[in-house]
């Protein structure tokens, strides 16, 4: 398989004036316009810009004196996005198996529902106006503290890391409520880094956990890491290298124990769609990701939603407001446990806002990432119970496939939805980037760090056969490649390696900044 | 790969080194230091005249990969800064010991420079 | 209702989640057939997908969630009916949301998968569209701001601005406890930014506003050294235009705190630059561009001086070169993150609202410089026909305030405010009671078709 992304590019000369003008002598691969200083699309500023004097009914003292922004066409925006759109690897593109990333497939029709003009409403419209909007909503608190095993959920926070912050900000509250200060967060020391920087924007100090050698919590370590100024541990599971925390009720038990808390990081629930629930192993307080798990689109780092799921204890604390059902006439609960009638509903059952009794408050200005959780909820209804414990098997089944076809070590298992190789002496980056040549998106690199130079990967359920054999093809002809090849590559995407060094020593962030 | 380790310097094992000259003490990073961060894109030392504290916190050299604080050798005053590092950073990659030096401190109590590892200590532990 | 998870009834199904087990399917998003499964199974050497579990017996789930699947024709049913439950009202509502007419092109273009199905661009050299357009993205809040650096996006404008409080904190010499916040702020902002220095020893506290506008004399016998941040938006929650920006910005710049500006995309490109009167840094709610009414979705926009580069929370893009020397794109100074630099990062974010940025630049590229602001002058003008027009009506009094609005403006009623509002609802329209005499009211392109009706049903309830 070869692959090309980029079909054509600019000469520097070209976008300036226009007429095509090729002096780049210097041009490395001697294709036109493929040398210094081209660009594969020019920016919009470079294409037209102009410059306008405000005029306003407003007095001169209260207006700026112009404006320069971009000036194109309708035409020539469609053209410069389809552009910029065809040198971007999405998952309908290719396999995209970045492991804690659970890159799905975002179906199509979740998109459409997102978009209905009934779901386009302001977030201070009355509660008895947005019956709909409530009631999607109360669905989707059920299925996700379903799923999680949890009591009560709140949609609010507007992403994973969100989703941390608030939970620990729960734990905070309750341990507060409860007449106790206490000082740190434990977190393994393979974790997601918003663990650390979600606790530490909670006013936590982070106490690091080292893994046991198996690559799971270490009992002893535990133990010596958890006590008295334990607000709560941090814990993933499968954990960041595919594995079950096996000891999990263990580990429940001294962080409860010692007064603290246990926290779900919902990124690896992927796996156990299902087969377990956080809430089951004695999880207090998790974060859902539902662009993982639940399959909502990335959108190229966002939006994403962290809903959060906590027990009864911790209800009384989750942030303002939440929604309720109440029964007006208790006839026949409509649609029955799983929620799945609608005609005949409206009338027996309202749902409001309330503020929980001892509310956290807010972390997100109004009610979190609303459409983002329209498509959630579709996606979830579309699975159900069997499409759920189907996901996570062929998730997992995934996993230990590509694993079982390539040639590279992994030191942990058995692992789950996930497993990471290690590039051995090589540079795990220069394999995800010679990667890219053979058509797919490479693994996440170089972490967790249990695993020297590692290759996280992370397939999903969404993958054939078919692609997972073209995935480990990619794996395995990089490994027999010479280093050479690999220190040139990419060499057949829009952009060659990029000098990281020298944006970083003189950051150019705007167009603003580039002639300087 | 075996690092440069100057003899006459003093370490910390934060990586650290200084040394001694004229009445002031240098300071900057080890060879290890700098092979460790990789490409140093950025460099944060406090103003001349700023009282340091021993082992205490003095500014953060910035790479692709990772932010690394300063520690300080010896405590005292700032006499000077190596401020050719804050448009040339790669200085401290290049030449750890000589251009790519950070600050120069004002001793206030000499007797501190032995407390510092040797080369020899130094060596042993980054072994 | 039960909200317990725990205590879904129990109907067990056989094992595995195969397609067609039970007459039900698995995943239709897995492409697997029965004799790939098989055959993967066997290339592992297991004989059953549960073999692949490593999860102990006494946490194992076997039980039922109770959630039915649905054919896709079903789910839109069930959704369209379910949300059909929202009455159809035109929405005068604002105060930080705003219903923007989107141009369609919008819609298209960031609705190819290329764009909406990629990841954040860890790997530059396959995404460099989408930094591209994040590139741009910043550029026109530079250009908006006057403010060198622009991240390409915070969730929205509230945790904007408990990041900008978290910056401040980070960049002032010298310690500082005090967050002073206008009296006017919306109350999500507010609550948000108590969240976000709830980690910290500071306190936020509010200055009071005079007819609309910052109380500067409130505001400076406020102001000491222990005060590390002070904020105000332009305009304000009620639409009100601040007319002494600068001295904020001096008197904030007086006692060494920062001075934060909240505003929006729309509004500043015609009101005055924030670097001109003085902000540090500048924050706001950027999905005044490129997306509707969307239940509270926003758009962080976070801009701030060079000097403060380091401490910039959240993600940065950088142009730069690749290997063959073209200009290449790329996510850059990543070791201020979270993901590098844990606790110690300059913020926790990580999934942020890149999709939102990219639907924002597009729209500002439909509108140009000339569309941008005209639509903006519109913004000041149709408020203030609007208010013009229900003042004339008896039992209303508009603008409250004496000063120039922005897309929104209170009105006073004889009736309680909320009476109006219900009794407008009834009528087919929404508009916020902001106290017991006062509404709120907004005006976008989306809604400014139904000005005369509006104003006809103010002439019934007031």
């Amino acid at each position: 398989m070869i692959y090309d992304q980029a079909r054509w590019t600019r000469g520097a000369s070209e976008k300036r004036d226009g007429n095509g003008d090729e002096s780049e002598g210097e041009s490395e691969e001697g294709g036109e316009g493929h040398g210094k200083g081209s660009v594969y699309e020019p920016l919009l500023a470079e294409k037209r810009s102009r410059e306008v004097g405000v005029a306003s009914s407003l007095p001169d003292d209260l207006t700026r004196d112009s404006l320069e922004l971009p000036a194109l066409a309708e035409p020539e925006l469609a053209r410069h996005y389809t552009r910029l759109s065809q040198t971007n690897y999405g998952v309908e593109t290719g396999p995209f198996p970045l492991g804690s990333c659970t890159m799905k497939y975002n179906p199509a029709f979740t998109e459409d529902l997102a978009a209905l003009p009934d779901a386009a409403i302001h977030p201070e419209r009355s509660a008895a106006s947005t019956q709909g909007t409530l009631e999607l909503r109360y669905r989707l608190q059920e299925y996700l503290a379903r799923i999680g095993g949890m009591d009560s959920v709140t949609l609010q926070p507007p992403a994973g890391a969100a989703g941390e912050f608030t939970g620990i900000l729960i734990a905070r509250a309750y341990h507060e409520h409860r007449g106790e200060r206490r000082a740190e967060v434990v977190v393994p020391e393979s974790a997601h880094g918003t663990n650390f920087a979600s606790a530490a924007l909670a006013g936590y100090e982070v106490v690091e956990l080292p893994a046991g050698e198996d690559g799971r919590v270490d009992l002893d370590a535990l133990d010596a890491a958890v006590g008295a100024e334990t607000a709560a541990l941090m814990l993933t599971n499968p954990n960041t290298l595919g594995l079950f925390e096996r000891d999990i009720e263990a580990i429940a038990d001294v962080v409860h124990d010692a007064g603290g808390l246990l926290y779900y990081d919902g990124a690896n629930l992927n796996a156990l769609l299902g087969r377990a629930r956080p809430g089951d192993m004695g999880f207090d307080v998790m974060h859902y990701n539902v662009h993982k798990t639940f399959a909502t689109p990335h959108g190229g780092g966002g939006p994403g939603a962290g809903p959060v799921g906590v027990v009864d204890d911790l209800a009384p604390f989750l942030p303002t407001p939440q929604v309720r059902a109440v029964e007006q006439d208790r006839r026949e609960p409509d649609g029955g446990a799983d929620g799945s009638g609608t005609e005949g509903s409206a009338g027996s059952t309202r749902y409001e806002r309330f503020a929980p009794a001892h509310s956290i408050g807010k972390v997100h200005g109004y009610a979190g990432n609303w459409p983002v959780l329209v498509k959630a909820y579709a996606y979830i209804a579309r699975l159900g119970d069997a499409g759920l414990r189907d996901a996570s098997a062929k998730a997992v089944l995934n996993a230990n496939y590509l694993a079982s076809r390539i040639d590279y070590e992994i030191p942990y298992g058995p692992f789950h939805h996930e497993f990471v190789a290690s590039a051995g002496d090589r540079d795990a980056a220069d394999v995800a980037r010679r990667m890219l040549d053979h058509g797919v998106h490479p693994p996440t690199t170089k972490w967790p760090e249990a695993v020297p130079e590692a290759l996280m990967t992370e397939p999903t359920e969404v993958e054939s056969r078919a692609t997972l054999d073209q995935l480990a093809a990619a794996f395995d002809r990089v490994a027999a490649e010479d280093d050479a090849v690999l220190d040139a590559a990419p060499e057949r995407t829009s952009a060659a390696r990029i000098d990281q060094t020298d944006a970083a020593r003189n950051p150019r962030l705007s167009w603003h900044a580039l002639d300087e | 790969m075996s690092f440069e380790i100057p003899d006459e310097l003093g370490y910390l094992t934060t990586h650290e080194w200084a040394r001694r000259e004229n009445g002031t003490v240098r300071v900057g990073v080890s060879d290890f230091a700098q092979d460790e961060l990789g490409d140093v894109v950025f460099v944060e030392f406090p103003e001349t005249g700023e009282e340091l504290t021993r082992e205490a916190e003095f500014g953060v050299v910035e790479s692709i990969k990772a932010v690394s604080d300063l520690y300080t050798p010896v405590s005292g005053t700032v006499a000077d800064t190596n401020d050719a590092l804050l448009d040339v950073p790669e200085l401290v990659n290049d030449d750890p010991y000589g251009e790519g030096w950070m600050i120069e401190v004002e001793p206030a109590d000499e007797s501190e420079f032995e407390d510092l590892l040797s080369a020899e200590e130094y060596r042993e532990q980054i072994e | 209702m039960s909200g317990n998870g725990r205590e879904t009834t129990t109907h067990s199904h056989s094992s595995g989640g195969d397609r067609g087990r039970d007459g039900e399917h698995g995943s239709p998003f897995a492409p697997h057939t029965p004799d790939e499964t098989a055959a993967m199974l066997d290339a592992i050497g297991v004989e059953a997908q549960e073999e692949l579990f490593d999860i102990p017996e006494a946490v194992a789930f076997e039980r039922s969630l109770g959630i039915e699947p649905r054919s896709e024709r079903e789910i839109g049913r069930e959704v369209r009916g379910m949300l059909g439950r929202n009455d159809e009202l035109v929405e005068f509502l604002g105060r930080g949301h705003y219903d923007a007419y989107v141009p369609a092109l919008v819609d298209h273009l960031a609705d190819r998968s290329e764009f909406l199905s990629s990841y954040t661009q860890y790997q530059p050299e396959v995404t460099q569209g989408f930094l591209q357009a994040l590139f741009e993205y910043q550029s026109m809040l530079v250009e908006l701001t006057g403010l060198a650096v622009a991240n390409c996006s915070m969730y929205d404008a509230a945790t904007a601005l408990g990041e900008a409080a978290t910056l401040a904190r980070r960049v002032r010499e010298t310690s500082g406890h005090r967050v002073l916040v206008p009296e006017l702020l919306h109350g999500g902002r507010r609550a948000v930014l108590e969240n976000y220095i709830a980690g910290t020893d500071a306190a936020v506290e509010t200055y009071r506003h005079d007819d609309g506008n910052a109380d500067l004399a409130a505001l400076e016998s406020q102001l000491d050294d222990d005060a590390v941040l002070v904020y105000a938006e332009n305009p304000t929650v009620r639409g009100t235009i601040e007319e002494e920006l600068a001295e904020i910005g001096a008197l904030a710049g007086e006692h060494d705190a920062l001075f934060c500006l909240g505003s929006d995309p729309v509004a500043l490109s015609i009101l005055a630059e924030p670097a001109s009167v003085g902000a540090d840094v500048a924050v706001g709610e950027a999905s005044s561009l490129g997306l509707g009414a969307s239940g509270g979705m926003g758009l962080g926009l976070l801009a701030t001086r060079e000097e403060y580069l380091r401490q910039v929370p959240g993600r940065l893009v950088g142009a730069g070169t690749d290997a063959a020397g073209r200009r290449a794109y790329t996510l850059t100074l990543q070791t201020r993150e979270q993901h590098i630099r844990r606790e110690r990062a300059t913020s926790n974010i990580c999934t942020n609202q890149a999709w939102l940025a990219l639907r924002a630049a597009i729209h500002a590229a439909w509108l140009g410089p000339e569309g941008l602001c005209a639509l903006a002058e519109r913004c000041v003008t149709r408020p203030r026909d609007l208010a013009e027009r229900l003042n004339t009506i008896e039992g209303c009094a508009a603008p409250v305030h004496d000063r120039h609005h922005f897309r929104e403006f209170l009105v006073r009623t004889d009736r309680p405010a909320a009476d109006v509002a219900a009794d407008l609802e009834a009528r087919g329209f929404a508009i916020h009671a902001v106290d017991e005499t006062l509404v709120q009211v907004c005006i976008t392109e989306a809604n400014a078709a139904h000005v005369d009706d509006l104003a006809a049903a103010f002439e019934v309830v007031a």
